[in-house]
């Protein structure tokens, strides 16, 4: 009897505990849609102990506040708004003032103006509302150099608030579109800053020039030109200038399966720069081959009737995505860097064309042409999921990435009554955040440089 | 007798099953009334923005022919500054009213060191990280501010009166309403790292204790938090870094202070889905 009350006992225990431990169980949510509202974001005018220097913190303060608006990700907070005067960057700044007025973040810099002349440019970026720095740093340089002190400075605001490097410092190579005087086409290289800022001219106006791609690793391009009549391949050295043309007859990386007045298509470089993939024409079509920037050693990697074109690697530079009318249309395929395992990945109706591999290697960015419409897109690089298109219009070309591989930049064709014009424009990986590139008049044929050092 | 103590037995057991049972059952429910409240902000943000005249017009014929001016000489690495947080810690917060630094002494101080300690001082290592002494009643100072600030300019909740309707149904069902009610609300606040590579590995947990205003009653706890905060991975430290921010932002939250005993401590899990999971 005393056994089946003990039990009893027990039992009531049992619920008793079961009830009470309920009660203080948290309340579990699971809450996976955010918004992705861009950061709002204080950025004071830098500040400085001389007219001059105030001047200089003025100017990298608008360019610093521009380069992380532009990304979407930012919003940069009117500065009319703001309630404390920031005078000395090493005081902690007033967090509700600037919480009043949304700040989630605050960046605050100084400038610093040497004897010598050289810059310091520091600042500390603050979380507003956890009440923490979340980086300071300074930067000395020549004072020519603030432009680039300002982008890097960015870059390193947006690394800390995002989580990925930014793409801030870096150029922009692409196609400045013109008319001649008795309405020739004109296409020249120009080279420009990610915010359009330092313009300048790659090639004259004598001959056409098309297609760059820029090297991941170095201030190198590879461009198609029109100098002989004919589309070759150029490898440029922005910073020596010096020119080569590449597999022309006579020229280096000939070798005798190429046909001497075959076209050579846009050379892209592998992830370390010392080689290209290429779309050379032979006796059989066009074939995708490797050249080897050192040795000069050209290896053929494709060998079917069908043309094989627009190769791209992957950031591992251990594969190569390409587009091939191997099965029928244009479709998209990737392969080893050796050739071998070619395997298909988009199954979709329309033409894929100009696939780049992303630098983040997840995806590869595509322009498909269905109908009358041309779409920019992304699908995942094993050709797994669904494709994302970002963009649909009358005309669409060559997609290049941003160095982080978050934008994606496009030429954009609109028909106008006297043609098409060519602009270039910037998507987001989300398919958000559509701007125009700040190119002087019509542009095209975009590629985005690695960081610059 | 031996049949009552049967009887007791046999009932007793059922209401305990009953007990523990029940309560599991609303958890079946949790996933089921997801309003799809987001919407209305994502399509914010999908409007097309025209690209934003550039301060610098460029030149179209700027007939530059070399670049050698652009390639110019590369910046020094960035100097790791050292933490000037603890010379003044809290003053600035008492007297927000004050528009002068009131402490001129650091001010005298730093001119001169700023340039040099990079080399100089030995103390700040690179680390950003502040001791965690100051930080305890910095955040409460968050807190009575934010606190304040609201309060000021706090109206009756529109939603407040759908969630004291919902109150009267039973237990499950106001757990479920809650989690929807949260849901929504924390959306708002939180920053998903959608476009990170892998957003599926980016889902962090965090633990608030809240009172009976919706306030928090202390910091927000990520659980695993120095895992999530010094991951090598900088997504996952960004992804805890904007759930904490998140937590804070949210304040206070508008839940229905008679189902207090439900929701005074919260477990939120922030796993960013593409598809909304």
């Amino acid at each position: 009897m005393t056994r089946i009350l003990v039990l009893f006992a027990a039992l009531l225990a049992l619920i008793g505990w079961s009830a009470a431990s309920d009660a203080q169980e948290p309340l579990r949510v699971d809450v996976t849609q955010g918004n992705l509202d861009p950061m709002p974001i204080a950025v004071p005018d830098f500040v400085g102990a001389s007219d001059e220097a105030l001047r200089r913190g003025a100017d990298i303060t608008r360019v610093v506040a521009n380069d992380l608006a532009s990304s979407g990700l930012f919003t940069p907070v009117d500065q009319d708004a703001f309630i404390e005067d920031i005078a000395n960057i090493d005081l902690r700044p007033r967090f509700s003032d600037w919480r009043v007025i949304n700040a989630d973040a605050l960046l605050v810099g100084s400038v610093t103006i040497q004897e010598d002349g050289r810059l310091v440019v520091g600042f500390r970026l603050w979380d507003t509302r956890l009440e923490e720095q979340l980086l300071g740093l300074q930067y000395r340089t020549a004072p020519e150099n603030w432009r680039r002190v300002a982008h890097r400075l960015a870059d390193a605001v947006y690394e800390r608030l995002t989580g990925e490097t930014g793409y801030f410092n870096t150029r922009i190579v692409y196609v400045s579109e013109g008319r001649g005087i008795e309405g020739e086409p004109i296409r020249q290289l120009a080279l420009m800053d990610q915010d359009g800022a330092n313009p300048s001219f790659l090639t004259d106006r004598s001959y056409m020039a098309l297609l760059p791609n820029y090297s991941p690793s170095a201030q190198e391009i590879t461009y198609v030109s029109f100098l002989d009549g004919q589309a070759t391949t150029y490898l440029y050295n922005l910073e020596t200038g010096r020119q080569e043309a590449l597999f022309a007859s006579g020229g280096a990386g000939a070798a005798s399966q190429v046909d001497p007045d075959g076209q050579s298509l846009s050379a892209r470089f592998s992830p370390d720069g010392s080689e290209l993939a290429v779309s050379i024409e032979t006796r059989s079509g066009h074939d995708i081959h490797l050249f080897d920037l050192q040795t000069r050693n050209l290896q053929r990697l494709t060998q079917h009737p069908a043309d094989d074109v627009e190769p791209s690697f992957a950031p591992d530079g251990e594969r190569i995505v390409f587009s091939s009318a191997r099965g029928g249309g244009s479709q998209l395929y990737v392969m080893n860097r050796d050739g071998s395992d070619v395997q298909r990945i988009t199954f979709g109706s329309g033409r894929y064309t100009t696939p780049v591999w992303s630098p983040r290697g997840d995806l590869i960015a595509f322009t498909k042409q269905v109908g009358g419409q041309f779409l920019l897109g992304v699908v995942r690089a094993d050709g797994s999921g669904i494709e994302r298109i970002l963009y649909e219009g009358y005309f669409v070309d060559t997609p290049a990435w941003s160095p982080n591989g978050r934008v994606l930049l496009f030429t954009r064709g609109e028909a106008r009554s006297n043609g098409t014009r060519y602009e270039i424009w910037s998507v987001d990986l989300a398919g958000f955040n559509l701007r125009r590139l700040a190119t002087g008049g019509m542009a095209s044929d975009p590629a985005w440089s690695p960081l610059i050092e | 007798m031996r049949g009552l103590v049967l009887s007791l037995f046999v009932h007793v057991g059922i209401i305990a099953g009953g007990f523990i049972y029940l309560p599991r059952m609303s958890h079946v429910l949790e996933s089921a009334p997801i309003v799809p409240v987001e919407l209305v902000t994502l399509a914010d943000t999908t409007n097309i923005r025209a690209a934003r005249p550039d301060p610098e017009p460029v030149e179209d014929e700027v007939p530059e022919e070399t670049i050698d001016d652009v390639i110019a000489e590369p910046v020094d690495a960035p100097a790791p500054e050292p933490d000037p947080v603890e010379a003044e810690p809290e003053i600035i917060d008492t007297e927000p009213e004050t528009p002068a630094e009131p402490d001129p002494e650091p001010v005298d101080e730093d001119p001169e060191p700023e340039p040099e300690p990079v080399e100089a001082d030995p103390a700040p290592p690179p680390e950003r990280r502040r001791d965690p002494e100051p930080a305890e009643p910095s955040l409460d100072d968050i807190l009575g501010d934010l606190s304040r600030s609201i309060a000021e300019n706090r109206d009756p909740q529109t939603a407040d009166d759908g969630a004291r309707r919902n109150a009267v149904g039973n237990g499950e069902e106001m757990t479920a309403t809650l989690q929807v009610m949260l849901r929504s609300h924390l959306a708002r606040c939180w920053r998903a790292s959608l476009d990170a590579p892998e957003p599926d590995e980016l889902a962090v947990q965090l633990v608030l204790d809240l009172d009976r205003n919706g306030e928090l009653t202390g910091p927000p706890r990520l659980t695993d938090q120095s895992r999530v905060l010094n991951s090598p991975n900088p997504y996952l430290r960004v992804a805890g870094e904007r759930a904490l921010r998140a937590a804070v932002q949210c304040q206070p939250y508008p839940l229905p202070p008679e189902a207090y005993s439900q929701w005074r401590q919260i477990e939120v899990n922030f796993s960013p889905s593409l598809y909304g999971g």
